[in-house]
This record gives structure tokens, sequence and C-alpha cells, in this order.
């Protein structure tokens, strides 16, 4: 088996970049909806002043953070099986895993304040 | 103004402005995509595509760029980390349903892709190196296959023997650091495949090489290359293997004119002689020191001191014997050196251990730091030597 090569169609400068957000616990939907989740509203991210602070309203919860650079960046990778059809189109060193990079991130919306409970359960605009 | 959702829209979040989050409509565990954390000075060669995987399936994974090696590990996130895409990304397009609501008054809208458990991280690692060892000692180039070297004929696939291709497959080290390891094993690539050459082909060859010096009455000192290797060939010695020879035995000179001076090093070979003596385990030293000194070409000078880290020494009632031990048939990892070490001989001082332990490159770790975690230290009176023994 012979190395597997990172590869990457980004470019030394083109590394398109995703975003992260995260919170200290585990964000459960309603039963009802727990087996399909595509598509379903989590909450609202909201930045209320020209600070880098956000709140992040998830049902009647309301969360505050800030947007914080990553000490390293995150690389996205994604795993490439190729299958063993293409395996044998393909010449005999190419290997049967090939690692993507396909996305870098570099910033993230951290949350680590507890949960606000909101008394109403009005929208934020 | 370029409305674009997702992972622009987070990060671009304007001022008293908002945007609804919600679980992409391809939303789930994908397995296949990982996060790994890296330092920014790694970037270049990952997006320049310098970089890769290196190990067996039965072995844990390591991270090569092309001059140092890398373990990788998990780290676990407690913490719930929702990964979103860019919305142009190819990988993940959101549903053309989504393109069409998006018009300029619909507010822009980030999804959730994945939540990630944790993300990788990069440790750098010494080069492991010792299964290069294994893999080329399997089958040593010998004499016999020297006679053979020029009607060499690649018929079928050679079994034990291994072409550079199949050394990165397998060995876990980046290119430079298996290039250094080839070379510290001495080996040399005999049509096309890496070879570490047999004890006795390289006598052979190092002995015809002083027969000739004598023969011509080259001084060791200046042996010209061009002439050397041309009469080795017709003795029956390919050039390839003379020129090895010459660099594992010598060193270039540097000369005006265009001939090129070869100098024998005296510690290599006075080495080689000592080796070939100890071939049969342990002898007396006295009977050592004197057959040595007959061996050695004319004009060198051999002292014990050449052989650290290549024998030991030990009192037999009154008698002093010594016996082969080289620090190039241990192991490289800290941990299994020291185990032989030990199980060799229970205590060592500093000046009997440090020519086996010299070469132990821990990345992270001073020589200080490798004593101190395998080893333990004691010191009886403040007048004696320390001895080290294992922990």
């Amino acid at each position: 088996m012979g190395p597997i090569q990172v590869k990457c169609n980004c470019g030394e400068n083109n590394c398109q970049e995703w975003a992260i957000i995260e919170l200290q616990g585990v964000i459960e939907a309603q039963p009802q909806f727990q087996d399909c989740l595509q598509n379903l509203e989590i909450g609202r991210l909201c930045r209320p002043s020209s600070q880098e602070t956000y709140t992040f309203t998830i049902g009647y919860h309301e969360l505050t953070g800030s947007k914080v650079k990553l000490k390293k960046p995150l690389l996205v990778l994604k795993k490439v099986k190729h299958s063993d059809e293409e395996q044998r189109v393909c010449s005999k060193s190419s290997p049967a895993v090939e690692l993507d990079v396909i996305g870098i991130i570099r910033q993230k919306i951290l949350f680590k304040t507890r949960p606000k409970a909101l008394i109403s359960s009005s929208k934020k605009v | 103004m370029d409305k674009s959702g997702d992972a622009e829209a987070i990060l671009d979040l304007q001022p008293k402005s908002s945007i609804s989050v919600a679980y992409h409509s391809d939303f789930g565990p994908h397995e296949d995509l990982l996060l790994l954390e890296l330092d920014e000075k790694l970037l270049p060669d990952v997006l320049s595509e310098r970089v890769s995987l290196r190990g067996e399936p039965d072995e844990e994974a390591v991270f090569c760029t092309q001059s140092k090696t890398y373990a990788i590990k998990f780290v676990g996130n407690s913490n719930s980390v929702f990964l979103i895409p860019p919305s142009n990304s190819s990988s993940f397009p959101k549903n053309a349903m989504d393109c069409d609501e998006q018009n300029l008054d619909q507010p822009a809208s980030a999804s959730v892709l994945k939540v990630a458990s944790g993300n990788l991280e990069l440790v750098e690692v010494a080069p492991r190196l010792d299964k290069l060892k294994l893999l080329l000692s399997q089958k040593p180039f010998t004499i016999e296959e020297m006679s053979e070297m020029e009607t060499f004929l690649e018929s079928e696939e050679q079994s034990s023997v291994y072409r550079w291709n199949d050394l990165i497959g397998q060995i876990q080290a980046s290119n430079i650091e298996l290039r250094s390891g080839l070379e510290a094993l001495k080996a040399l690539e005999i049509n096309g495949y890496w070879r570490i050459i047999d004890e006795n082909c390289m006598d052979s060859v190092l002995n015809m090489l002083l027969h000739n010096a004598v023969l011509n009455d080259w001084s060791l000192d200046a042996l010209p290359e061009n002439e050397l290797v041309s009469i080795m060939e017709s003795d029956g010695f390919p050039p390839k293997i003379s020129n090895h020879c010459l660099k594992v035995y010598g060193n270039t000179v540097d000369k005006e004119d265009s001939v090129s001076l070869w100098k024998l090093n005296e510690k290599q070979v006075c080495v080689h002689f000592a080796k070939r003596i100890l071939n049969n385990g342990k002898v007396k030293k006295d009977k050592f020191l004197a057959e040595w000194k007959n061996k050695i070409p004319n004009g060198m000078q051999a002292s014990f001191e050449m052989l650290e880290g290549e024998v030991l020494t030990e009192r037999i009632g009154v008698e002093i014997w010594i016996h082969p031990f080289s620090v190039s048939s241990l192991p490289s990892t800290p941990a299994k050196r020291f185990s032989i070490l030990f199980k060799e001989r229970p205590k060592w001082e500093w000046k009997d251990l440090e020519p086996y332990i010299r070469d132990l490159k821990v990345p992270g770790l001073s020589s200080e730091g490798l004593l101190l975690k395998y080893t333990r230290r004691s010191q009886p009176r403040p007048d004696v030597e320390p001895i080290f023994s294992a922990r």
C-alpha cells in the first residue's frame, strides 16, 4: 500500500473558509423531529452591536458569546474511498483512500456562558 | 451585494443583524469529514500537496511532510461544535429549492452540516526507522550477487527486496528522514532496489581496495578515484560497489585539478577490522589488540577509543575480555533501547552509557530528559561516579 497523498484543490491562498459555532452542552430536538433534523431551524444568531459579541437564541434560551480567532487553523478534510472498479481502472499504485482538503477554519463563534432563560418567547430581530 | 448564506453569513454578520441557523439539508454524521488542527507553518506544505499519510493498515498512520513525521491524535471535545460550510461549497450544495428562495427580501441563513466530536492534532515524532533495517536485512547483498550484478535481468518481481516506492509505503518517515536512514545504514540502490551490503562483501571490496593501493603505491590519503575504480573493475568489482566502498570508508579530498581523490577514514577502516576479529564473540583484550594491530593497513593507528559504541569490556577473574555490542544493532525507540541496555548490563557509568544513547532523538526531549524518564540515577558517595540503572 502506498502513501496516502493529502490533496488540495484550493491552491495556496484559496482554501474556502468554513465556520464553527461552538457551545457547551448538547442541543436536543423535540422527539418528533429526532429522525429528520435536516432543514430544521436550530435558532437565531444575532450580533447586537459593532462589537464581536453574539447572542444565539435556541428555543427559549439565549446564549452570549464572541467571535474568536483559532490559535491554530483547522483544516476540513474529506476521506475519499475509491471503489474497487475505479482502482482497477487507475494505475496499480493509486491508493484506495485519498484525503482531500476541502476547507479551512480560522475563526469560531464560541458560547461559553450559561444560557439565559428568556421569559417571553418573542423573537429578536 | 452577495447574499450567499452559510459560513460567509456567519463570519461576516454585520452589526445589528441576525441570521437563522438551521440543520443543513444534508445534515448527518459525515464520518468521512475530519477536522485537523495544523500549525500555520505547515499550511503551505499541505495546500501545495506535499504531505502524505504513511504506514501499513495495521499501524497507526503518521503524517509526513517532506522532512518531518507526526503522529496523529484525536482530541475529543465535549462542547457541541457546529460545522458550517461555505454556501458555494461544491461538496455540499444546498437544495435547489433554497436557491430559488434566496431573493433580496429573504434574510440570510446558515446551515450546520455536522456536529464535530473533536479534531485531529499532530505531534512531532522521531521517524520510525527500525523497520527499515529489518526490511533491508532480509536479503543483504552478497559477493555472489555482486558477481552477477552486470548481467542482472529483472525477470520477475523480486521478493524481500525493496524499491524506493515500496519503502515510502511501508516506512513511517518523511522522504528526507528516509534518505537519512538509508545513508545511516550505508545502503546502496542497486538495479532500483535499496540494499544493505553484507559484511563479507564489504570486507572483500575493502581488502581489494587496500591491496591495489599497495600494488600501485598510492597513499591512503590520496587515492585516485578513476584509476582505482577502473582497476577494481578489472578485478571483478563493479564501479558502483567500489564507489560505495570509497564513500563508506573515506572522504573526498579537495584538489585543484580535476582528479578526484579520496582519503580513507582511519576510524571507519579500523573499526571494520575490529568487527571482523570479534565476529566469533568475546576475546581477551590483549589478544584482540595484537590481532587488530596486525590486520589494519600500514600507516594507520588503531586506538581502543575508536570502539566506543561497538564493544563492551568486562573483567572475568584477573583477565579483561571484550565482546561486540554495537549501537547500530539496537532499537531506535528509547524505551526499547534502554530495556536492551539494562538487560545487557544492569548498571552503567555515564562514560560507558553515553555512546549507546548519543544517537537517540525524541522531539521535545533533551538527553537529560531521556535519562530522567528511562533511568534511575544513583550516586552512593559524592566522590564516585554516578550509576544509571533501570527505572
